[in-house]
């Protein structure tokens, strides 16, 4: 066959990798959603901080401190991010044209969790000079003797934490494909289940020894309270993980590669 | 060149595409001719790779969409121009594309240029967006990569004539330099002014395919004898092998025009008009296939 036949350049090279992330990242941004979204998270943080900062009484005036608790209020809303990047493709029917430019759409969801992991690590770089200002205004306001010194191990549990909120976000939106239907079963997940699960352990006996193991939301807790999880914490945290998080992302992932784009 | 052997999708037991094959080359706008539902979307959803199709082909240049690298610069590809997220603005739509398919920003201006989308629109969100302004939009898309190959479902939908009018120069200069172009339309009028080559779908077969000239001339002949020959030159039709049939005050026959006149001449009947039936024969056929799969069928005489 002639090269005019054939018009298709097979040797050209491909999307690249860097594009797609930082294209899925923009993505989380560009709409007025999307901004509205950040800029609400990241205005109830800093009343929060506010609120530490010049009410609460002495005791948690320190660095650490006021990194958690800002974590806490943003953490609380990280699963919406991914939840909006993967569900705007089917709510407003983009994926016709995100697969058309690649339609290799492993490569899409592998983008569009880094690009959700970047937009978490940015959260946390927000709550840290939120808490920082917090810090700063407990020491000059309030005068009260603070501490400025930040734990690793506590930003590493932090991190973790965040990241598994937006890996279950994201698994969620894949799997359930609608926005309002994701953030619900969500809010499930972290609130029904956990009191479902601890009804259970009253009345059954058993079942009190096997819920650590099961129950995914109570196994996050100590990632967020001074000290972090114990050794038996974390194998619980594994453990509870492998049910509620890594099956739904291989479930989710399997069912956006086998979807038919309308 | 897109080619498309033998394509079979089937939803439950409705089946939406049926043994579907056809070609279209570089050089020519194929027009994919249709009533809504007719398998359309479908056959480009399964060329562009978003859909499988159960059985059968369909290859671009000889590659399946899925294998081509960087598609978007190479196939051009418009299936829903609403199908864009209504918060983002015109320019950011294209900036994303242009984005990840690694092209300058420039390429945006360019494209937002071409369609005649001015800077203030580009600023607007899709959501204020007519549908006219939203196809232009996305054929600014399709076009963003610089393909040579351009798939678009419906792209006239919305555009009032003068758009049909833009569209057709902007297809024509494309197949010109060698593009190759497949557009969809469920209106006969539309695929007459732009394209060149006809694929013709209903229920999922192809009932016709081939150049819009050829296929709109099928028709035949229509002629017409002064009131006081009608009745010779039915003769002389008859007489000459020629079938004829009533239409309107003359007669409609399958022969060509030169044929007709020389057998009136020959029996010195005198013609009042004698003109190639125009479309008669595609717009008949493409009515009946509206009308058998429309669910409104107009009842015939009797009224409750």
């Amino acid at each position: 066959m002639s090269t005019t036949t054939y018009s298709i350049d097979t040797q050209r090279p491909g999307v690249s990798f860097g594009r797609l992330i930082a294209v899925e990242f923009r993505k989380s941004f560009d709409t007025r959603a999307g901004r509205w979204f950040t800029g609400v998270v990241v205005a109830l943080a800093f009343a929060a901080m506010l609120i530490q900062a010049l009410l609460f009484v002495e005791g948690f005036q320190d660095l650490n401190d006021f990194t958690m608790v800002g974590n806490g209020v943003i953490g609380f809303f990280i699963p919406i991010i991914p939840i909006l990047l993967v569900t705007q493709e089917w709510g407003q029917r983009t994926a016709l044209v995100t697969f058309t430019l690649e339609p290799r759409r492993m490569r899409v969801v592998i983008a569009k969790l880094i690009a959700s992991v970047l937009v978490v690590l940015g959260v946390l770089v927000v709550a840290l000079a939120i808490a920082a200002l917090g810090t700063a205004l407990a020491g000059g306001v309030r005068g009260f003797d603070v501490d400025w010194s930040l734990s690793a191990e506590m930003l590493r549990n932090v991190f973790i934490g965040n990241l598994i909120a937006a890996i279950l976000g994201f698994a969620l939106a894949m799997l359930i494909m609608s926005t309002p239907g994701a953030i619900v079963t969500y809010f499930i997940y972290m609130f029904a289940v956990p009191t479902v699960l601890e009804v259970a352990a009253a009345f059954l006996d058993w079942f009190a020894d096997v819920r650590p193991w099961i129950d995914f939301a109570s196994a996050q807790t100590p990632l967020f309270s001074t000290g972090g999880p114990s050794g038996e914490q974390w194998g619980q945290l594994l453990v509870s993980s492998l049910i509620w998080l890594v099956l739904p992302l291989v479930l989710g992932v399997w069912r956006l590669l086998k979807t038919e784009v309308k | 060149m897109i080619t498309v052997e033998n394509l079979t999708k089937t939803y439950g037991h409705y089946r939406a595409v049926d043994n579907v094959s056809f070609v279209c080359r570089p050089g020519s706008v194929t027009g994919f001719l249709g009533p809504n539902g007719a398998g359309k979307s479908t056959t480009m959803r399964i060329i562009a790779g978003l859909t499988p199709a159960d059985s059968g082909s369909a290859t671009i240049g000889g590659v399946r969409y899925h294998d081509i690298p960087n598609p978007g610069t190479q196939v051009g590809v418009l299936l829903d121009a609403s199908a864009q997220h209504a918060g983002r603005t015109g320019r950011e739509i294209l900036t994303l594309g242009a984005r990840t398919m690694g092209l300058p920003t420039s390429r945006v201006d360019e494209m937002l240029e071409l369609v005649s989308l001015t800077p203030s629109e580009a600023k607007r969100r899709v959501r204020n967006y007519s549908l006219g302004m939203r196809q232009r939009l996305g054929i600014a898309h399709a076009l963003l990569g610089d393909p040579k190959i351009l798939i678009l479902d419906e792209p006239a939908n919305g555009l009032d004539p003068a758009g049909i009018h833009w569209m057709r120069q902007l297809l024509r200069t494309y197949a010109d330099r060698g593009g190759t172009v497949l557009l969809s339309s469920h209106l006969l009028h539309e695929v007459e002014v732009i394209a060149d080559e006809l694929i013709v779908i209903g229920r999922g077969r192809i009932v016709a395919e081939g150049r819009k000239e050829e296929l709109l001339h099928a028709a035949g002949t229509y002629v017409q004898a002064v009131p006081d020959h009608a009745e010779r030159l039915t003769t002389a039709l008859q007489s000459a092998g020629i079938t004829a049939t009533p239409r309107d005050a003359g007669l409609q026959t399958e022969a060509t025009a030169e044929q007709v006149g020389r057998a009136a001449a020959a029996a010195g009947v005198a013609l009042l008009e004698l003109r190639r039936a125009e479309g008669a024969g595609l717009e008949a056929m493409f009515l009946q296939l509206t009308s058998d799969t429309q669910r409104e069928q107009p009842t015939t005489g009797v009224s409750a």
